[in-house]
């Protein structure tokens, strides 16, 4: 009985080839349960179907959870896919992975999280390429917003994503240069919320409490930033009254920003990220030269 | 009626049953994908599995005792962060692989004095351990992860000796160690005795207290031993490492057959149980099934295995 | 007309793995009469009450109940079949009132989901004032005595109309003035017409209280008689097939040098200034009511209680006994009242049961050797005559005399020196219990010393060399065992002063 389940399981849930004989590329995200890696995935599926390749999705079930991926890349290492699409959970761990799929001549393409060039290095190890945004100038750009918004003066605190994470601390980084340049405006706390929603609401709700007069709060990803958002509602703070951005243009947070609970987020275009990826890919199979790093524009989505 | 000869105990039928299992799923895999039956796919499955596997060891000690332990994922965090500092500061591997191992066996043995002197249930003492070790993980390192070692050290993970890969040698020898001593050693027999009736086995005059400390340490040790093979492994110990695997080691000891009322269970079974989980998400993985339709087939073998178990108790005594 | 027979089993079989425990065994109950079951343990008699009661399906056999055929399926259905059972271990909530455990899953409602107290609890009286029982019915049932949850017990099972009342070994527990009130209810009992069936291994009772006997052994029928057809003689040749003429075969050893020694041990008010001698080689036993303090005393003597004052001497030689390991290592082990959650490791095989406490025996640098092990369980299993395929099967699936040979095994095989037996006998058949005396015979003349505490009479006077009575956790007197009667003992006991009868 077990079995017939698992059979059916495993057979409704098996991926089946679209173009039969056609080289097979394999996506790894870091998670599926977010929107941001959803849209890559669209795009990631949109692109493989125009150049008819097949392509194979897969993701751990938690967001940190490297080990899980590397198992993943492992797997498909040994199913002998044409080329591995790879967003790290991790920008050092996985670095022994792609070592693996050197070996196995199978080319590994890094999208949105890069990996640490140094250990990259140490390990002989290669990357095709990496594709993403300017995580740095996402910040940067966000940094300027709120100097604008606040006329140069103000509280500012900073929601981080999970710490030692390349994408997190890019952001940072270039918040924390961009906000430089405006003399009157203090950073007076930046603490981590992991990312997540729920985090970013319990962490926010504290900061309220020890910063009650804080003018901006600036998130590194839109589900930290929405988390805000309901931190300052049930605040009973009046909409608006924090300047809240973040990063992303996750659909919810572009939602927010025209009702004005947000005041601009950051647009990161996965969608594009992905359809660059399979696009990549399929050069690479193809014998073409592809540029090693490919850059996604990053834009500001405010109320206009 | 009698279906089943006396002299084997139920244990070994409900062993075989979980190794028919897994021989099952293999076949059904090979079936299902040209990918699955080769040399270095075995392998590759044996290596995944083992740092779940050797933690599950300390695991199976535990839930026979009656008791559980939580902490088991944090404490390979914490003792894996403070290892990887020991070695960045450039101490012998040696030295640095034995404080992550004593760091293990302290956090653990923490937990088994508040269980044994603070009379806190198990679940409790090492849910606040599960707490604390991680905290004490992302407080020492600043959340960020130690990246980078050297090769020596890497040969843990990703070396061979006679052609198989270390971590299956060293998953391969905490087995044979815990197997012959739940099965032949004093300790064994009164980690049996303390699960099946703490009462009885006191006025048998087993000193509870040591034992149980003993136990929750080496738990809190193997999972310190997992974290050398995993910080191997990555080429890093991150403070977020080994979320959730205490449920992977408890699901793989309670699908190898130790009853979570204590008493009953070996090692072999957990073993089983570890291979089950990783060639079911090997198999999955070279399926291209996806990782959501992965948890809701992993949980469902879990309650399988246990259905399992309580049909063969009825046979068993009917 | 309610028919005269209220339940009818014919040619009933059941067969556990390696065991068959019931094999055609017939048995009839009649509407206002005790009857009792009487067998040796491991006989079947709770195997044919577990069918009874729904706990068990039977694999063949049939069973009326007033006339009509039916097929009890569970514990549930039996209920609504009119069978009530009051199980030997009480099963009562502890931390529920006395008319909630009466009503468990049944009380009256006000409105759906909101119980109605008042009528809970005037119900309830009403059940206990039919018993004869004072007891209120808003105090928790985890305060009452033993006596009193039984008779929570009993209401309980009149409560759901129970026209069939089993009741296994009820008075065990009791002393013999709560033993007087039992008999009074179940006699009450009698007059409504519910029928009852009744085990015990008392025969003394049999012939107060029962009508009629059926005897089981091995699983098998023996026969029905009225109780005034039999005597004490016949029944036990009914349960044994063999004449038990020196029921308690007493060897007497002489007393040699004093081998423990208690000097004023106090445990707050449980235990008060206990001092006494045990000599090598005697059986000194203690007796006393329920609550007078004897199975603490074993308690506190094997280290498993703190002693607050007072001092212990083994061999002359002050010991400290902070845990049952300290007392095991000074020679002394304690063979439990209750063998099930104190004695044994169910789950554990005969053979490592036998070998726990004495494991040391089998370790070298903390390996077992399990050949040892073995051979000498063995040896234990032959020597007791343990009823077991093999030292490997799990104690669980022994029968109650086995079990408790097992449980002596183990401080046999301790090689202690100072044996403490807490109810020896307690749910023994009398096979099994000459054989368990004739063992402290042997013990006694290889210069071993025993304690035995029992509430049975004929086996503190048969057995001891000299008698301790406790009340109220003292040492109430001593008595040699050649002047020791019965009503010197209870005369201690009950605390009234003693006068010498002329």
């Amino acid at each position: 009985m077990l079995l017939t389940l698992l059979l059916s399981f495993a057979v409704q849930g098996c991926y089946k080839e679209e173009f039969p004989g056609n080289p097979t590329v394999a996506l790894v995200v870091k998670t599926l349960n977010n929107p941001f890696f959803n849209d890559m995935q669209d795009g990631a599926e949109e692109m493989a179907r125009k150049l008819e390749l097949n392509l194979i999705v897969q993701a751990a079930e938690r967001e940190i959870d490297v080990e899980q991926q590397v198992q993943i890349v492992e797997n498909l290492i040994q199913r002998r896919v044409d080329a591995i699409l790879l967003a790290p959970s991790g920008s050092r761990e996985v670095i022994p992975v792609i070592s693996k799929a050197n070996q196995a001549g199978i080319p590994v393409i890094i999208l949105d999280t890069r990996v640490d060039e140094e250990l990259l290095r140490r390990d002989q190890a290669e990357v095709a390429a990496f594709i993403g945004s300017d995580n740095y100038e996402g910040g940067v750009i966000a940094a300027t917003y709120v100097g604008e918004v606040l006329n140069g003066s103000g509280k500012v605190a900073i929601l981080e994503g999970i710490p030692g994470h390349e994408t997190a601390d890019s952001r940072q980084r270039g918040f924390l240069d961009g906000i430089s340049k405006f003399e009157g405006v203090t950073v007076v706390t930046s603490q981590t919320a992991n990312w997540e929603r729920s985090l970013g609401y319990n962490v926010f709700e504290n900061i309220l409490q020890s910063y009650p007069d804080l003018d901006a709060v600036f998130a590194a990803s839109d589900l930290m930033a929405l988390g805000a958002v309901e931190a300052i509602a049930s605040s009973g703070r009046q909409q608006g009254e924090i300047v809240v951005v973040g990063f992303d243009a996750h659909q919810e947070a572009v939602e927010a920003v025209r009702n004005g609970s947000m005041h601009a987020t950051i647009a990161q275009n996965p969608r594009e990220i992905g359809q660059a990826g399979v696009e990549a890919a399929s050069k690479l199979l193809n014998g073409e030269e592809v540029s090693e790093e490919i850059t996604i524009d990053i834009g500001l989505v405010t109320q206009e | 009626m009698k279906l089943l000869p006396e002299n084997i105990s139920f244990d070994q039928i409900r062993q075989f049953g979980t190794f028919i299992g897994l021989i099952l799923l293999c076949a059904l895999f090979t079936l299902l994908s040209p990918y699955f039956l080769t040399a270095s796919n075995l392998m590759n499955v044996a290596q995944q599995s083992a740092i779940i596997a050797v933690i599950s060891v300390g695991m199976t000690f535990v839930i026979i005792t009656a008791g559980i332990d939580l902490s088991v994922g944090s404490v390979l965090a914490f003792s894996g962060v403070v290892m990887a500092s020991v070695l960045h500061a450039g101490l012998p591997l040696p030295v640095g692989i034995l404080t992550g191992l004593a760091v293990g066996f302290a956090c653990g043995l923490i937990n088994g004095l508040l269980v044994t002197y603070g009379n806190i249930p198990p679940f409790i003492a090492t849910l606040g351990m599960m707490s604390i070790a991680r905290g004490a993980a992302l407080w020492y390192t600043d959340g960020r992860p130690i990246s980078g070692f050297e090769d020596s050290f890497r040969f843990l993970a990703h070396g061979d000796i006679f052609y198989i890969p270390v971590p299956v040698l060293i998953m391969i020898v905490v087995y044979a160690l815990a197997h012959f001593v739940l099965r032949r050693t004093k300790m064994g027999r009164y980690t049996y005795a303390i699960g099946g009736n703490e009462k009885a086995a006191r006025l048998s005059g087993v000193n509870i207290k040591f034992y149980l400390n003993i136990i929750y340490g080496t738990a809190g040790l193997l999972s310190a031993l997992g974290a050398v093979m995993l910080t191997a492994r990555l080429n890093s110990a991150q403070p977020v490492a080994g979320m959730m695997y205490e449920l992977d080691a408890i699901a793989a000891t309670v699908i190898g057959g130790t009853s979570l009322f204590g008493g009953k269970g070996s090692v072999i079974g957990t073993l089983i149980g570890a291979l089950i989980i990783g060639v079911l998400r090997n198999g999955l993985n070279l399926l291209g099934v996806s990782s959501f339709i992965q948890q809701i087939v992993i949980g469902a073998v879990i309650i399988g295995a246990i259905l399992l178990d309580t049909k063969l108790k009825q046979i068993k005594n009917s | 007309m309610i028919p005269e027979v209220v339940l009818e089993m014919k040619h009933i079989r059941k067969e556990f793995p390696g065991v068959v425990a019931l094999e055609d065994v017939d048995f009839n109950l009649k509407r206002g009469e005790v009857h009792v079951l009487l067998g040796e343990n491991g006989a079947g008699k709770s195997t044919l009450m577990k069918i009874v009661s729904g706990a068990y399906e039977k694999d063949e056999g049939e069973i009326r109940i007033e006339e009509e055929n039916v097929e009890i399926t569970s514990p549930g259905h039996a209920q609504e079949l009119g069978i009530g059972i009051i199980y030997q271990e009480f099963i009562l909530n502890p931390h529920l009132t006395v008319a909630e455990n009466i009503f468990l899953g049944r009380e009256p409602v006000l409105w759906p989901g909101v119980i109605n107290q008042k009528k809970l609890n005037r119900d309830a009286r009403e059940i206990l004032n039919s018993l004869n029982v004072s007891i209120d019915p808003g105090q928790l049932a985890g305060t009452l005595g033993v006596a009193m949850q039984q008779m929570v017990e009993v209401a309980r099972a009149l409560s759901l109309n129970a026209k069939i009342l089993i009741m296994d070994e009820p008075t065990a527990a009791l002393a013999s003035k709560e033993i007087e009130a039992l008999f009074t209810t179940i006699r009450h009992l009698k007059s409504k017409g519910v029928g009852i069936i009744y085990i015990s291994h008392r025969l003394e009772e049999i012939f107060e209280i029962g009508d009629r006997v059926t005897v089981l052994r091995d699983g098998r029928y023996v026969g029905t008689k009225a109780v005034h057809e039999l005597t004490r003689h016949t029944m036990i040749r009914m349960m044994v097939d063999r004449d038990l003429d020196d029921q308690i075969p007493k060897v007497k050893a002489d007393p040699g040098e004093v081998v423990l020694k208690a000097v004023g041990v106090s445990v707050s008010n449980r235990l008060k200034e206990i001092s006494f001698e045990l000599r090598k080689g005697e059986v000194l036993g203690i007796a006393g009511l329920m609550g007078a303090g004897r199975t603490r005393l074993a308690r506190t003597l094997f280290g498993a209680e703190k002693i607050e004052h007072g001092h212990v001497y083994i061999n002359g030689e002050e010991v400290e006994l902070k845990s049952p390991k300290d007392a095991i290592l000074a020679g002394i082990g304690l063979v439990t009242e209750d063998r099930k959650t104190e004695g044994l490791i169910l789950e554990l095989s005969v053979k490592q049961n036998i070998s726990m406490p004495g494991i040391d025996k089998f370790v070298n640098f903390g390996i077992l050797n399990l050949k040892k092990e073995s051979r000498v369980a063995d040896e234990y299993i032959r020597k007791l005559n343990i009823k077991t395929p093999t030292g490997n099967q799990p104690v669980i699936y022994l029968s109650g005399g086995n079990q408790q040979k097992v449980v002596l095994s183990k401080w046999l095989c301790s090689d202690v020196r100072i044996f403490i037996f807490d109810e020896p006998t307690r749910g023994i058949d009398v096979g099994a219990k000459t054989e368990i005396y004739q063992l402290m015979n042997q013990l006694t003349a290889r210069g071993a010393a025993i304690i035995m505490i029992s509430s049975e009479m004929p086996e503190i006077l048969g057995m001891s060399d000299r008698i301790l009575v406790m009340r109220d956790g003292r040492i109430a007197g001593e008595l040699q065992g050649g002047e020791a009667t019965q009503e010197k003992i209870m005369n201690y006991a009950l605390g009234e002063p003693y006068e010498a009868t002329a």
